[in-house]
């Protein structure tokens, strides 16, 4: 009974939980679709590059 | 171009594997925090991602000096990589960082020697990431990239033991004992499971883009190349 009346809540931080991991999982995402994307438009410069070294030839 | 090696596909699986659980251990498994609340779960990720930061800062100071020893500009595809990694991931541990101590100290940013260095080894390695971009010659991008590699890791076992020496508000988690901090706590067992499952999928997840970042550093070479002796 005394316990708990001395025992305190935890604080409410559910609204910084939810924005520290909003950060971390949309910063990860991100990453991630930045290499599929820079590999992509890679993989296109060399299929253009490839084309113009056969073309010269 | 050559299709994605077994293995990486395999490491991508199971690091997406390990990423679910270490998910789900940290909001089902992990018990609540007493005083903090629901904030303290950002723990379990934001130390991880700092990790991450500081085990690639390493590897790109390695890369720096197997290049510098060699001179194989394969080690520059790697310690790029790495720096961009942990770039992004350091950058993570500091955001979360930031609305973590608002919901425990009451405050998004206070310059503390832990916050202001690790907001130095950022700017740093911001630096890296923009001066290497205006190095046309390959070469000398590299032997540039080696050499701040090397030497701007020296900022990052500062900002690791920033905590131990200086006097500062930030839990020490690893070696703990910092009798002034603010927001530390004791770790039930579930947490520290949590905790360390955390920073062996991170480890996972970093081996996993790395390998990713490293093909397409070596990708962007071979373009590169190309163009050259195309335009040529």
């Amino acid at each position: 009974m005394l316990s708990s009346i001395l025992q305190q809540a935890p604080a409410e931080t559910t609204r910084y939980m939810v924005a520290g991991y909003s950060v971390i999982f949309s910063v990860i995402f991100l990453y991630i679709v930045s290499l599929i994307v820079r590999r992509r438009n890679l993989k296109r410069d060399l299929e253009i590059l490839d084309e113009m070294e056969l073309k010269e030839k | 171009m050559e299709s994605k090696p077994r293995m990486l596909a395999i490491l991508d699986i199971v690091t997406i594997l390990l990423f679910i659980t270490a998910v789900a251990m940290v909001f089902l498994y992990a018990p609540l925090e007493a005083v903090m609340g629901q904030v303290q779960r950002v723990f379990y990720f934001h130390v991880a991602n700092a990790w991450v930061g500081m085990l690639g800062f390493l590897v790109a100071a390695i890369a720096g000096v197997a290049f510098l020893r060699k001179g194989d500009r394969k080690w520059d595809v790697v310690g790029m990589a790495a720096v961009e990694i942990s770039f992004v991931f350091f950058f993570i541990a500091i955001v979360s960082g930031s609305i973590w101590a608002r919901g425990s100290w009451g405050t998004w940013w206070t310059w503390d020697p832990r916050l202001t260095t690790a907001a130095i080894v950022e700017l740093v390695y911001a630096a890296y990431l923009m001066l290497r971009q205006g190095i046309e010659d390959p070469d000398r991008r590299a032997r540039f990239g080696a050499v701040y590699a090397i030497l701007s890791f020296i900022s990052v076992p500062l900002t690791f033991i920033s905590i131990r020496i200086f006097r500062t508000i930030h839990p020490v988690i690893i070696g703990s004992g910092a009798a002034g901090a603010e927001g530390s706590f004791d770790m039930t067992p579930k947490m520290l499971q949590t905790f360390m499952f955390s920073l062996f999928t991170f480890s996972f997840i970093f081996a996993d883009l790395l390998w990713h970042r490293i093909r397409l550093g070596q990708l962007a070479d071979k373009t590169e190349n190309l163009r050259l002796k195309v335009l040529q």
